[in-house]
């Protein structure tokens, strides 16, 4: 039972994972907190769904270039409102981010209704038994493809030329502006990343919730992953985000599922109070 | 002398407005009243102190579950059990406050959000108190023996309430508390050093949000006649954003010209009735990137032009 709720557990945390890996990203690179997250998680879903069904691209090609348009659409953030209030206090930014938010998630309703889609699997959802454990192929891909991906992310990161870059702008952006890293460069390209992650996230999460306008109130669990993490750090977010999965599964299959969320925003509480600077991260020291 | 012509060109237009709109207008303004109140409460936290709330659904939710309960629990009427939901509300409102002296921007803006969406799932599942998704039925409000119930009876009640409430809090907020708001938010670490006691004001600013927010929210729950956790969520939380937004954050104003156009908007809109939503979103983002001041910083922009 316990081996069952964890294994399921790392299934959900995955895809937390690559949410708060989107919002650290974001967060770390531009200082903007991104309150539309779980709306660009949606819109990802949906464009596979709207190229893959009504379209008629074969699965593969109407994910690429859903992945495709979403990072348009990061980019499409970054220079047509961020950049307009970039010297404004914090509120405005989260304000703007919010509203973003509210216009993907009422402009997919507009469009698309607000009954629930049901999403092409890939895999069989009949589960297989592993050891003691039921296995379903589905979700074992969802865990491969998540991992695969920030596999990936974790090599552009390190060895890149454009992934050093992002880094040193991330950790100074003046000394890197200095050194010919072009910021606006950089924050596009940081948006474009973040949202391509966030789409690849909506396609994978797709199959194991109904497709409905408000599928991006699911960000919230990355957000609370990126704060279990560190808020700052990107290995963090991934950590924060399998944590968070097996938590919540646990207490689902052993208090009460109804608990489940709550459970979820009473540790985001918890921790933003007792240890803001997350589990792994070290406090830091504002200076003025 | 001014001062008692405004009053009484007030009071007349009370009278005119309550003896010749229709009943279903009367219902509109009581509505943008409410809705008014409760972004008050908005506009002293967020746009005066500047400390990011998304907890103002949680607080109205309060008060109209409060003042049902209070009701059907113990036969507190809802004149004395409204303004004692407000209250609890307030007292949870300055707990809130505790974690925003340690919190700022994001991370307060998470807690508050989390917060929101533990007071929803409560209402859905402690279904023997609050009915979960079935809802609540609102008794009306009885004064004198008898039930206010249509738009033009709760217009005599709501209207002066806010009236009142807007010029308390105008006053408040240009005295010695409202300069303490405006230094935390302008900066934290220059206000404490001229000597304003963040843990203090901090709080005292997420009671009286919380204390209008419950009331506001009490008087919304007589309007709409019922409760349902549904209306009480993130969503909720962030049209409330879009209400101070719209009207002008941090201005004493700005909670009643964005009510009144978020409220009245949708009435005009006629088919597209359906894309409301999507259009307070378009709102929210076109009055925060290029007229931050919301409609009465416009305003004010075209007086001083003149």
């Amino acid at each position: 039972m316990l081996f069952q709720a964890v294994a399921s557990g790392i299934t959900a945390g995955s895809i937390y994972a690559l949410v708060a890996l989107a919002f650290v990203l974001v967060y770390k690179g531009t200082r903007v907190v991104n309150f539309g997250q779980g709306e660009q998680v949606m819109l990802g879903a949906y464009l596979a769904l709207v190229l893959n069904t009504f379209v008629g691209l074969p699965f593969g090609a109407a994910v690429a270039l859903a992945l495709l348009l979403a990072g348009a659409f990061g980019l499409l953030i970054q220079v047509v409102v961020l950049r307009h209030i970039a010297q404004s206090p914090p509120l405005t930014k989260i304000i703007a981010m919010l509203a973003i938010g509210l216009i993907l998630r009422e402009g997919a309703r507009a469009l698309l209704g607000s009954n629930a889609y049901p999403f092409p699997f890939l895999l069989s959802p009949a589960p297989v038994r592993m050891g003691g454990v039921l296995l379903t192929p589905a979700n074992l891909a969802i865990v491969v493809a998540a991992l695969a991906v920030m596999a990936v992310f974790y090599v552009f990161f390190r060895y890149a030329r454009l992934g050093k870059a992002l880094r040193a702008a991330c950790e100074n952006p003046e000394a890197a502006a200095l050194m010919g890293i072009s910021v606006p460069f950089v924050f596009g390209s940081i948006w474009v990343l973040a949202s391509a992650l966030a789409a690849i996230a909506g396609v994978l999460l797709a199959p194991l919730v109904t497709l409905t306008p408000d599928m991006g109130l699911m960000a919230i669990k990355g957000w609370v992953a990126a704060v279990v993490g560190g808020f700052t750090s990107l290995p963090g977010a991934v950590v924060g985000g399998i944590v968070l999965g097996v938590i919540e599964t646990v207490t689902g299959s052993y208090v009460s599922t109804a608990l489940k969320d709550g459970v979820t925003y009473l540790l985001l509480i918890l921790i933003l109070i007792v240890r803001p600077s997350g589990l792994l991260e070290r406090r830091t020291v504002k200076k003025v | 002398m001014g001062r008692a012509v405004v009053w009484l060109l007030g009071a007349a237009a009370f009278v005119v407005a309550g003896v010749t709109l229709s009943d279903y207008t009367l219902y509109l303004i009581d509505l943008v009243a409410v809705t008014a109140i409760m972004a008050l409460g908005l506009t002293i936290v967020t746009g005066v102190a500047g400390q990011v709330s998304l907890a103002q659904a949680a607080f109205s939710a309060m008060g109209g579950y409060g003042a049902v309960l209070l009701g059907s629990g113990l036969g507190i009427p809802h004149w004395l059990g409204i303004p004692l939901a407000a209250l609890g509300a307030a007292v949870v409102g300055y707990l809130l406050g505790l974690p925003a002296l340690r919190l700022e921007g994001p991370y307060l803006a998470l807690v508050t959000l989390g917060f929101t969406a533990i007071v929803q799932t409560v209402l859905i599942h402690w279904r023997t108190v609050t009915n979960g998704q079935l809802g609540l039925p609102v008794p009306p409000l009885t004064l004198g023996g008898r039930a206010l119930t249509s738009g033009r009876e709760l217009f005599v009640v709501v209207v002066p309430l806010a009236v009142l409430l807007f010029l308390a809090a105008r006053r408040l907020l240009r005295s010695r508390v409202g300069r303490a708001f405006d230094a935390l938010r302008q900066s934290e670490v220059a206000a404490r050093v001229m000597g304003v006691n963040p843990v203090h004001y901090k709080t005292l600013a997420f009671a009286l949000s919380a204390f209008l927010g419950g009331l506001g929210g009490g008087l919304h729950a007589l309007l709409t006649t019922f409760l349902s956790p549904d209306s009480f969520g993130i969503i909720e939380s962030i049209y409330f954003l879009v209400v101070i937004v719209v009207g002008g954050v941090g201005s004493v104003l700005g909670p009643v010209l964005g009510s009144a156009l978020l409220i009245l908007l949708p009435e005009t809109l006629g088919a597209f009735k359906q894309y409301q939503t999507l259009v307070y979103g378009v709102l929210l983002l076109t009055f925060i990137v290029f007229a931050p001041g919301g409609l009465s910083g416009l305003v004010a922009r075209l007086t001083w032009r003149s």
